[in-house]
Order: structure tokens, then C-alpha cells, then sequence
């Protein structure tokens, strides 16, 4: 080996050993910064996922139009496509309503935010909407959907867009309690294969705990991240481990079709 | 001498946006485009060993920096264990090997056995997307490859296997421009 490459070599080991030793708060710190430094590009990012999916609904649609202009005449697709429409705006028209009217139940102050881009991870997924600093967010906000459940927290806030990390991710962390019980444990997402819903993982439960299929999960306030009393899913397995019992929730949020979410920003902490 | 190293890691940092712009195709296993793992993998067969470690230093640091999530945890006597998340900085490590193993094919490139080169990148990334989910089920202590997972991670290589023939000739391009010789003899 070279004398050059030898000390490329150990100038990289020692690199890794800095990279690797790195404080957590370190290494927020640098991903803030780089997030900061391409939160104006993400935008533009989003718009491009948004065209690429209306240009792949386009292409499935128009072999579907074709197969129904073969089974029918060109009046009666003009109907179904009306029809169509109207079911599009009737759904819009249900979730705008659904929003307003979450907003003006809540008991927490909250800005509605659009979710303008679904960050593909290799691994998993990260969403964007479309508010930042400027509308007075800061970092670990907690964030909702309409129906009042969990979607997750602020990750990074740029100037005007946000990163969230979901609820599902499996970095993420919250404590919960079990309805009609005095079982409280860890939920952290859960890794699901490709084309599965997303589940959810209530940990550090007791080993006995006399938990069934159907029971409600909640934030139960502690740890000053979440506020207390928020939906997060639903039991659907308890397992019984040497130590800790283990419960498998199906989340309350259906994240799939995630348009608009509501940041807390008047977070009671206990 | 130094052109076409700064020429790279700017290309580097183009790819970096670019990735931004890249969506997952959901229809057939969220398989996605990794142009940022592709430069770098392309890019260590066409520099030196010294070189290639600077070269995945850098790409691993930026891919943690844009796709790591560390979350910032609450009370610890509440939130007291890790997340499962992985250490910042793998990356780098997995890079750094999989740069080695295209250092390895660098005497194909002056054989002009271009198509070789083309499937070890695509060997490197399959690796690459392969370890990172054995890492990241040992992690999580769930390891699971039924499902998708395999076809998740081939159809992925698949796609940014393609693209390796254009980054290579941008890069023989780049390279040829610059006056930096392709020499695999350090």
C-alpha cells in the first residue's frame, strides 16, 4: 500500500471514529442545518412527486377509459366521468368540513397545515407540509390528523415547510396509556413489508396485563412530548414476554390518504 | 490535477438535490432511484483509494444528514430507551466497503468492459440495500424477508442499476474533460 493511501486510510478511521461518536444533539444540529440549507428545493421536490403520481393515475385511467369506451357508448362516459367528478368534489367538500370542523372542536390551539410531499425512504416514510418557522413552529410540535388521531411530531422545521416524523416511523417514540386500565408502555412504530398497513408497537407493558383485541390506545401526557388524551390506535394483539408484555395497534390515523394534518402549538406540557 | 476531484463532489452535491426530486414508485414497490449511493459507487472506480474513501466519506455523511431521523427524545425516566434508529455515520461504512468493491473492477474500465462495470454497481447496490436491512433488522431485533422486502430491494437496484451506464459515461465525460486519468495501478 501506498504511504498516501495509508494515511487516506487512517484520516478516513478517524473521520468515522468523529462521525460516529457524534452527540445526539450534534448530529440535530447538522441535519437542521442541512435541512434549512434544501427546505426551499423540497417544495419544488413535492411538486414533482405530485406530477409524476397525476401522470401515473393518468396513464391507469386512460387504459381504463378505454376498456369502458369499448363497453359503452360516449355519452354514457360522459355521465360516469360528471358522476365522477362530483364524488371527487363531494370527498373534498367531506374533509374540508371534517377539518373545519376539527378545528373548531379541538381544545388545543392549532394551524392547519397541507401535507405537500410524502418523503420516499428507502425504509420508510417521512411527510412535508407546508409551514415552517415562519408560522411560529418549532421543533417536536405535536401533530394531528382530523379525526383527532396521532399522526406524529415536527422533526425539522424549515422556514416555510416541515418534516414529520410519523408515529409509524420506527424512531419514534410516545408514551400511552390503554383505556380502562392502569397499563401505560412505549409506542414505537413498526417496520411492515411492502403493501402492508402500517402497525404500531405498545412496549414495556406488564408481562400479566389483562389486555384485549379492541381497546383504545392514548397518550398519556407524560415524558413533555405529547399532550395527554390523543388517540393513537387500537389493540389488535397482546403478547406476553419473559419480562414485558408487547401489544400489536393498528394506528387510528389512516396515513395513506393523509391531505391536511393540525400542529399544536399550545402544547400543555405536565 | 484537482479539476476533476472538485468536478465529483460537485456532481455529488447535484445528485444530493436531485434525489429530492425523485420519487418512490409506489405502484411497484415504492422501488426508487438512488442517484446519490450511484455517484458515489461510479465515482470510486474512477479515482484512487484515497480518493474513493473522501469520496464516501462525504456521500455517507450527506445521506445520514438527509435521511437519518434521530428524534429528539422527552423526560429520559419516561422515554428511557433508544430509539431504533441507526448510529449517524453508518452509512459511510457501508459505502466505504461497497467503494472498495468497485475499486476492485477498475481494471475492467481500461478493458472497456463497460457492461461489467454496469452489473457490479448493480451488484454493490443490491448489497448495499441489503446489509443496510439486515442492520436495520438486528436494530429492531424483527427480521423479516418475506413480503416484498426482496422484490422491494430488487426492484430498486433494478431501476438505479439502469441509470449506472449514463452516471458512468457523465463521469468518463467529466473525467476526460478534466485531463484525470482512470489508472488503477495505486
Amino acid at each position: 500500500m501506498k504511504p498516501f493511501n495509508f494515511l487516506a486510510l487512517l484520516l478516513f478511521i478517524a473521520g468515522l471514529g468523529w462521525v460516529l461518536t457524534l452527540s445526539e444533539g450534534t448530529v440535530r444540529q447538522i441535519q437542521k442545518t442541512y435541512y434549512l440549507a434544501i427546505s426551499p428545493i423540497i417544495s419544488k421536490g413535492g411538486k414533482t412527486e405530485q406530477f409524476a403520481k397525476e401522470f401515473l393515475n393518468e396513464v391507469e385511467h386512460s387504459a381504463d377509459l378505454k376498456k369502458k369506451l369499448e363497453q359503452s357508448n360516449r355519452e354514457r362516459d360522459r355521465f360516469k366521468l360528471i358522476a365522477s367528478q362530483v364524488r371527487h368534489l363531494e370527498d373534498e367538500n367531506n374533509e374540508l368540513r371534517a377539518a373545519l370542523n376539527f378545528k373548531k372542536q379541538t381544545e388545543f390551539d392549532v394551524i392547519p397545515a397541507k401535507v405537500i410531499r410524502k418523503q420516499p425512504l428507502q425504509w420508510g416514510k417521512t411527510i412535508e407540509i407546508d409551514r415552517g418557522t415562519e408560522n411560529g413552529f418549532g421543533v417536536s410540535l405535536c401533530v394531528l390528523a382530523a379525526n383527532g388521531g396521532l399522526v406524529g411530531r415536527l422533526h425539522q422545521p424549515g422556514d416555510q415547510v416541515s418534516s414529520i416524523l410519523l408515529v409509524t416511523d420506527e424512531g419514534s417514540q410516545v408514551s400511552a396509556r390503554v383505556e380502562d386500565t392502569s397499563e401505560v408502555g412505549l409506542v414505537t412504530g413498526r417496520r411492515t413489508n411492502y403493501g402492508e398497513a402500517p402497525k404500531l408497537r405498545l412496549r414495556y407493558l406488564s408481562k400479566n396485563a389483562s389486555i384485549r383485541k379492541g381497546m383504545k390506545v392514548y397518550t398519556d401526557g407524560r415524558g413533555k412530548l405529547f399532550p395527554a388524551d390523543i388517540p393513537i390506535g387500537t389493540i389488535e394483539d397482546f403478547e406476553s414476554g419473559p419480562v414485558h408484555g408487547e401489544a400489536e395497534i393498528t394506528p387510528s390515523v389512516d396515513f395513506s390518504n393523509l391531505k391536511t394534518v393540525f400542529v399544536i402549538t399550545n402544547q400543555p406540557h405536565d | 490535477m484537482l479539476a476533476y476531484p472538485i468536478s465529483l463532489i460537485g456532481i455529488l452535491l447535484l445528485s444530493c438535490l436531485l434525489q429530492q426530486f425523485i420519487p418512490a414508485i409506489t405502484a411497484w414497490y415504492d422501488a426508487r432511484i438512488l442517484i446519490l449511493p450511484l455517484v458515489v459507487l461510479c465515482g470510486s472506480s474512477t479515482v484512487s483509494a484515497a480518493g474513493m474513501l473522501a469520496l464516501t466519506f462525504l456521500g455517507g455523511f450527506l445521506w445520514d444528514a438527509q435521511n437519518l431521523i434521530i428524534s429528539e427524545l422527552g423526560d429520559r425516566q419516561i422515554y428511557h430507551t433508544a430509539s431504533d434508529s441507526l448510529q449517524f455515520g453508518y452509512s459511510i461504512i457501508l459505502y466505504a466497503l461497497m467503494g472498495f468493491l468497485m475499486q476492485g473492477i477498475r481494471p475492467l474500465f481500461q478493458q472497456g468492459k463497460w457492461y461489467l462495470s454496469v452489473t457490479f454497481a448493480g451488484v454493490a447496490i443490491f448489497l448495499y440495500l441489503f446489509i443496510e436491512h439486515l442492520m436495520r433488522s438486528f436494530m429492531t431485533a424483527e427480521f423479516s424477508l418475506k413480503g416484498g422486502t426482496l422484490e422491494q430491494i430488487g426492484a430498486t437496484t433494478l431501476l438505479t442499476t439502469m441509470l449506472s451506464p449514463l452516471v458512468f459515461w457523465i463521469l468518463f465525460k467529466v473525467a476526460n474533460l478534466c485531463g484525470h486519468p482512470i489508472d488503477y495501478r495505486d
